[in-house]
């Protein structure tokens, strides 16, 4: 069983109860200028709100519906890959998918490559470019809360139900119910986007106008070098093999040097 | 340098190997060894932090309180400082509960995040993370500029409240020291809005005999339109009943009307030059002054140059702010008087400032429009209509008219269920009294805080102290008052003539548009 969480954005109203609720859980420091910013600034932000000290951000589309206007929030942070491309990335394996759904990151592995970042299909890492010994940051899923049943910190705060964790397949199955339930658009992101996500998202209104990435694969994104990186050790060893062996025939009944 | 380098060894091919060797088999083992082991989900970066117990429940049980309200960065009232929020829950607490707006309409919102501003959420949010609007730099900056002059008007119950700020026992009437203290900032004119409550008064009665005598096409009973946070409510969830509110507008606006036509004509002041400023108990009054229909004096007028009839809302913290960033000493300030023209109200005019006040105020000048004689004495402690109750109904015996049955709600969510009573044609009422915050004007959103969560105690000791200016005022009618009749005489002629109806009165607009309004008594989302 492997968990995740279902955001149904219709139901959202925007009061960002669980980006504090992420700070709070996290310690994750205030900036003046970053508090400053509204739901719609950040919507606009070349980084969708997201920076080393904000793993969660709630932004807001103007969008257009049925002829009136609606505003809609989007809550982002990491998916949680089911076969995540960082972890795939990461040659130190400071990334780790566990088996309770969280993709996390562990900063005492970490070499500070940032493999990582090109590997995110989202673009949702950040590094902590001002510190002396930086890391990379992303929403963690509250690990340690997930791995002792409790809920995430942001999920445990959400007033109106718009974020909900549980089983993955549970969730899935009662996102398709809502979608046709409430007419929503016909699809669950995150149900294949990148080999599937255990973040889940429904929605009324078409996720392109939501900075959604829609045009990802749906392959698992490790998949894609799975096939000739396994070969890497046989390639290395027997390399190796190939070249002890000629030098050995070479070598052949002549003194060794030094 | 030569003999060290003399001892340099030659590293030999077969050392070299032999290193490589061993480091490897050692790292080997120490993998093999568990060194090597997946990461747990306690080595993760972040969760070291603190949640409110609440939410640290196993599994996802549902959480009694969760959350907060929402807040639109835009809201001209309410702020919110995230980084003092701590997720306790008690904005929704009392949105939800008391004045029954969050969780009362569907989802998903439209482009809209509904708020009747009434500010009931400042009072109960234990951090001090939701607080007004501060406007403090705006009437600064007209107070500075020698050209504008400043008119301030004060509500009738931050009297009882602005003392609180400064130490001194709860419900204190500070009225003097007010004025006094608004003089030292530099204030140019003060009136006392207890004037235009008993315009009010006069207005919204004359309009109340008139609808029930059916001269006017308006339906019973009629809703007083004196709190900012009603008037939204009403446009937002009873679109059909706004007829039934008065169109009489609230105290502020009148007397800012008035500031930029009555008195600027008679002291002959540049309306254009004015910049009229009111302190209140209530955020929603600063929501109040930017609607649309609030430019009555540049219409009249015709000069477009003219600013709102109330450019700037100050709450009764807001003020104490400005006082102690002065660093005036509030408590030994000499009682000053209020200026002339618009500075005399009535006992009638002092108790708008808590629930049932309006009622009362208006019960004694109904019953002398109706009658032509002065009220007895009995209306001058109209009981059933005072304290703290979320709903009192009384009877106003009016000879030659008979017993008007009247109500006086507090708190929204209270009015929903006579509003719902009233859709089901269920209403023996003739006139009901509406005060969006529990216990009326004198515990709004901009009221000093309590050192207590917000109590009836608090409530009732502040109601004390507008009921005993009442009792202490030389005039406790809103018809007695020698400036009421003035302006009439020398301005408005009578209350709702042409003019009155141009000055003092207003419309309303139906923002059902903006919400789906719940329709059942479903309990949250």
């Amino acid at each position: 069983m492997t968990n995740g969480v279902l955001v149904d954005i219709p139901k959202c109203v925007g009061c960002d109860s669980c980006s504090v609720a992420c700070k709070l859980w996290n310690e994750l420091e205030w900036d003046p200028q970053e508090k400053s910013k509204t739901a719609t600034d950040r919507a606009k932000e070349p980084n969708n709100g997201l920076w080393p000290e904000e793993w969660t951000s709630i932004n807001r589309y103007d969008l257009q519906k049925d002829g009136s206007s609606v505003w809609r929030y989007v809550k982002t942070q990491c998916f949680h890959c089911e076969d995540p491309a960082c972890a795939s990335s990461c040659f130190s394996k400071a990334f780790q998918k566990l088996p309770e759904g969280p993709v996390i990151y562990d900063q005492s592995l970490c070499v500070g490559c940032r493999y990582c970042m090109m590997a995110c299909p989202f673009d949702i890492l950040r590094y902590e470019w001002k510190k002396a010994i930086p890391g990379v940051r992303k929403c963690q899923m509250c690990a340690t809360r997930v791995a002792n049943d409790m809920e995430p910190a942001c999920t445990s705060v959400c007033p109106t139900g718009a974020i909900i964790f549980g089983d993955r397949e549970q969730l899935l199955a009662e996102a398709k119910k809502r979608i046709k339930e409430n007419g929503y658009v016909d699809r669950v992101f995150g149900e294949r986007e990148a080999g599937g996500t255990s973040w889940l998202y429904i929605s009324d209104t078409p996720f392109e106008q939501m900075r959604f990435r829609t045009d990802v694969t749906t392959m698992p994104l490790p998949s894609y070098t799975e096939g000739y990186m396994k070969a890497t050790p046989f390639v290395g060893v027997g390399w190796a093999a190939i070249l002890a062996g000629l030098y050995i025939f070479n070598n052949k009944g002549k003194e060794p040097l030094d | 340098m030569e003999s060290k380098t003399g001892k340099v060894k030659n590293l030999s091919r077969r050392s070299f190997l032999k290193f490589f060797g061993g480091a490897s088999l050692a790292g080997v083992s120490l993998n093999l060894a568990g060194c090597g082991q997946p990461i747990t989900a306690e080595k993760a970066v972040g969760g070291n932090g603190w949640m409110p117990t609440q939410y640290n429940e196993p599994g996802s049980w549902p959480t009694n309180v969760r959350g907060r309200v929402p807040i639109d960065p835009a809201n001209p009232s309410i702020i919110r400082d995230d980084q003092k929020c701590i997720l306790c829950g008690q904005c929704i607490e009392v949105c939800e509960k008391i004045q029954s707006v969050f969780g009362n309409y569907e989802l998903p919102i439209k482009s809209e995040i509904v708020c009747v501003n009434c500010g009931q959420c400042i009072q109960w949010c234990p951090s001090g993370a939701i607080s007004e609007r501060d406007d403090i730099n705006k009437v600064l900056k007209a107070i500075a500029d020698p050209n504008i002059t400043v008119v301030v008007q004060t509500a009738p119950a931050t009297r009882i409240g602005l003392g609180e700020e400064f130490g001194m026992p709860i419900g204190t009437n500070v009225q003097g020291k007010q004025v006094a203290a608004l003089r030292k900032l530099g204030f140019d004119v003060i009136f006392d809005t207890n004037f235009t409550a008993d315009l009010t008064i006069m207005e919204e009665g004359t309009e109340l005999v008139k609808r029930v005598k059916g001269e006017l096409h308006h339906p019973t009973p009629q809703f007083t339109s004196c709190c900012p946070g009603w008037v939204k409510f009403v446009e937002y969830f009873y679109p059909d009943l706004i007829p039934n509110l008065s169109t009489a507008k609230s105290p502020q606006q009148m007397e800012g009307t008035l500031m930029k036509t009555y008195y600027a004509e008679k002291q002959n002041v540049d309306p254009k030059k004015i910049f009229s400023v009111a302190i209140m108990p209530c955020t929603a009054k600063k929501f109040e002054c930017q609607r649309p229909e609030m430019t009555s004096a540049r219409k009249e007028l015709n000069d477009s140059n003219v600013t709102p009839d109330v450019d700037v809302v100050l709450t009764t913290k807001e003020l104490a702010r400005m006082i102690k960033r002065a660093g005036i000493d509030f408590t030994s300030l000499p009682d000053d008087e209020y200026d002339q023209l618009m500075g005399t109200g009535t006992g009638a005019g002092a108790i708008f400032g808590t629930t049932g006040g309006v009622m009362e105020a208006a019960a004694r000048s109904a019953y002398y429009l109706i009658t032509g004689q002065q009220p007895p004495a009995s209306l001058w402690e109209l009981t059933p209509v005072r304290g703290m109750e979320g709903v009192k109904e009384a009877a106003v015996n009016i000879p030659g008219f008979g017993s008007v049955k009247v109500a006086v709600i507090s708190g929204l969510a209270n009015a929903r269920k006579v509003m719902d009573q009233i859709r089901a044609g269920n209403a023996p009422w003739v006139f009901i009294e509406v005060m969006a915050c529990p216990g009326g004007c004198q515990y709004g959103g901009g009221q000093p805080r309590a050192s207590s969560p917000p109590s009836d105690e608090v409530r009732n000791r502040r109601a004390a102290s507008l009921y005993k200016i009442d009792t202490n005022a030389k005039l406790r009618n809103s018809h007695d008052n020698p400036q009421i009749k003035q302006v009439y005489a020398d301005f408005l002629t009578a209350p709702m003539s042409e003019k009155a109806e141009e000055l003092l009165h207003t419309h309303y607009i139906s923002r059902a548009e903006a919400l789906v309004a719940k329709k059942s008594e479903r309990n949250l989302y």
